[in-house]
């Protein structure tokens, strides 16, 4: 099985889809010529031609609304929004228009889109290229909302959102894009939409995460495993709607929860999370529901000092583990 | 002495047949307008928004439309525009009601929601201006699918085009060429705001060079001037010519909707006068001038449509509203 990045897996995912299905188009901003500016799109333009593979002018709402009115005549345009801080200018188009499609024509129409955007901080990106975005679409009905962590997940969760009959948003944490790399099989294949995965077991404190956090994670369970404290952690890989089951199932079993997410702590999905485990598993728990995020600053300041005391690490959360784990 | 003009709807192939199909349609849909508003008073609807004052620009539009082939991007105006398309009394009466088989949205969306996926009519939101982008969306998958012979046509009025997401749909449209008519109803009011307040230039048609495409500006009131207009521009669309940004002058004969108070920002005097060019007396004047139908039958077709929509209202307001459990459904697919 071949190796691959997780930008490679994209691209491989969008690759072999618009090879299966005539009708999946890619546009955005820079997503043709130039291959997208972290090279997500390369290679599409060369195989697939300028009908199929489009550059659009830089406005967001005209890239999504753009696939909204494409998907109404039976094609499953991928959009790309070069970055989630950009999404603000769409947001009516996901909110109101695309999310909302099916449920206000009472299932006469559908809007099967794709909007993939890269998120997240800890690449020298300041203000406006390092934003978690995710938030702004976790409360809305008729939407999906992804984000992979792994190479293959990256793949098989790109390609079954393609195939999704209902918009999906999909953010890709930008520090994985080349620090990730995996066994991704050639071809399609679908790592399903809506399902959490155990991504290490462990019976002290349930972990659950999504994102580069799933790596900081994995990393700081490890430094811990050695203290004695067996850490589960849970990849949510779909944040909306959330598997609640495999939340619950975990914390049932260890009594602890920490939610760790990039994301600012205020409005974040670890108050959600911590809503379900509150309401569904409170006879289970031994300690508090405990969140690990990043300050209610805005993500995040220019000067690397500042950008590594915003950022959540392996040390950070290996900390708050010992904390909840000590309770 | 010279030859006297053909008559107009000679001149652009319209049948009496298909004249005196317009006039009852509009007849009719200004019935349904009107009895929307009786019913809001008495409480029996909810809600009304009016396309009372815009039936020739809707109706002229519906014949240059290609319906079940040619998509159709309506804003919340359009009630005549839907039934000229074919949507019924009934329709109209079920989705004011919110009932279980209201076309457009089961219940779910209040009037002025227009829908059918049967005719290619889209669903919309009540954001203004964020729908012409799809109508592009729309015209590139044409294209992208090499489909000639077929355009989207989507329709706004003059307050949308103050918004970013029109710009961007006319901006788009332009660059691609794409198969796409943008029609503005321009009826010189966003609910209060007057036009000089919504854009900087008299015509919206104006705006069009800058985005690469013709802008033509018609009479909204005059049936056979619109239907001359979106028929040029659907065919243009059609055969590879681009789009066209037509602008359709009319005037709204009642208030934005049943909370709204018209006279707090317009004159009754200014109400009237627009009454003198009322697009269903102008078509019914020119057909009666024009020896195509008397003024007899125009008083047989005033008492159809008044019976029509009395049994629709009767058949509606009997119709079952969705079941409490549908709240869940068609969520995702």
């Amino acid at each position: 099985m071949p190796q691959m990045t997780f930008i490679e897996a994209v691209r491989s995912a969008i690759y072999d889809a618009m090879a299966e299905d005539d009708s999946v188009i890619v546009l955005g901003e820079d997503v043709a010529l130039k291959g997208g500016v972290f090279l997500a799109t390369s290679g599409l333009l060369e195989q697939y031609g300028p009908t199929r593979v489009i550059d659009t002018p830089i406005a967001e709402a005209s890239i999504v609304g753009l696939a909204i009115g494409a998907s109404l005549h039976g094609l499953r345009p991928v959009a790309e929004i070069q970055f989630a801080d950009y999404i603000h200018p769409a947001i009516d188009q996901i909110l109101n228009e695309a999310a909302l499609f099916r449920y206000r024509s009472n299932g006469d129409w559908s809007c099967p889109i794709v909007v993939r955007a890269p998120f997240g901080a800890g690449i020298h990106g300041a203000l406006y290229h390092s934003q978690s975005s995710e938030a702004l679409f976790t409360s809305t009905p008729g939407l999906k909302v992804v984000i992979p962590a792994t190479p293959y997940d990256a793949k098989g969760l790109l390609v079954a959102a393609i195939r999704d009959p209902d918009p999906v948003i999909f953010f890709e944490h930008k520090q994985l894009y080349r620090s990730q790399k995996g066994e991704v099989p050639e071809g399609v294949y679908t790592v399903p939409i809506g399902r959490a995965a155990v991504t290490r077991e462990g019976s002290g404190l349930s972990l659950f995460t999504y994102g580069l956090m799933v790596h900081h994670s994995l990393s700081a369970a490890s430094t811990v495993a050695a203290e004695g404290i067996q850490v589960e952690v849970i990849d949510l890989r779909t944040l909306y709607p959330l598997d609640s089951n495999a939340i619950l199932d975990s914390v049932k079993k260890t009594g602890k929860a920490l939610i760790v997410h990039e994301d600012n702590l205020t409005g974040g999905i670890g108050g959600e999370i911590s809503a379900i485990i509150g309401e569904q598993a409170f006879e289970y728990l031994d300690g508090p529901i405990r969140r690990l995020a990043s300050p209610d600053v805005p993500p995040v300041a220019f000067n690397d000092d500042l950008e590594a005391r915003y950022m959540l690490n392996p040390d950070k959360i290996a900390a708050a583990i010992r904390e909840l784990a000590a309770y | 002495m010279m030859a006297a003009a053909r008559p107009r709807h000679e001149q652009l192939a319209l049948s009496p047949e298909q004249l005196g199909q317009a006039l009852r349609g509009m007849m009719l849909a200004r019935e349904v307008d009107d009895r929307l508003w009786l019913l809001a008073r008495q409480g029996k609807v909810h809600f009304v928004i009016t396309s009372a004052g815009h039936e020739a620009t809707q109706f002229g539009c519906a014949w240059a439309i290609n319906v079940g082939r040619d998509y159709v991007v309506p804003y919340y105006r359009d009630m005549a525009l839907a039934m000229a398309m074919g949507q019924t009394a009934l329709d109209m009466m079920l989705h004011a009601m919110g009932k279980a088989d209201d076309p457009a949205s089961g219940g779910r969306q209040m009037f002025g929601h227009f829908s059918s996926r049967r005719l290619r009519l889209v669903s919309g939101s009540s954001s203004v201006g964020s729908h012409p982008i799809h109508a592009v969306g729309l015209a590139l998958a044409f294209t992208i699918r090499g489909e000639t012979d077929v355009a989207a046509i989507t329709f706004f009025g003059e307050g949308a085009t103050a918004e970013g997401a029109w710009h961007e749909a006319m901006n788009f449209a332009g660059i691609h060429q794409l198969p796409v008519v943008f029609v503005c109803e321009n009826n010189q009011y966003a609910i209060s705001v007057h036009q000089s307040n919504e854009i900087p230039v008299k015509d919206v048609a104006a705006k069009a060079e800058g985005y690469g495409m013709p802008g033509v500006i018609v009479d909204g009131n005059d049936i056979f001037a619109v239907y001359e207009a979106a028929r040029d521009a659907m065919n243009r669309a059609r055969s590879g010519g681009g789009p066209t940004l037509l602008e359709c002058k009319t005037y709204r004969l009642r208030p934005h909707s049943n909370a709204d108070d018209d006279l707090k920002y317009r004159s009754a005097e200014e109400v009237e006068s627009w009454r003198q060019h009322d697009p269903i007396k102008r078509l019914a004047e020119y057909l009666v001038t024009n020896s195509l139908f008397s003024e007899a039958e125009m008083a047989g077709y005033q008492a159809a449509a008044r019976e029509e929509v009395d049994r629709a209202m009767r058949d509606a307001e009997r119709a079952p509203g969705p079941p409490a459990n549908s709240l869940y459904d068609h969520l995702y697919g």
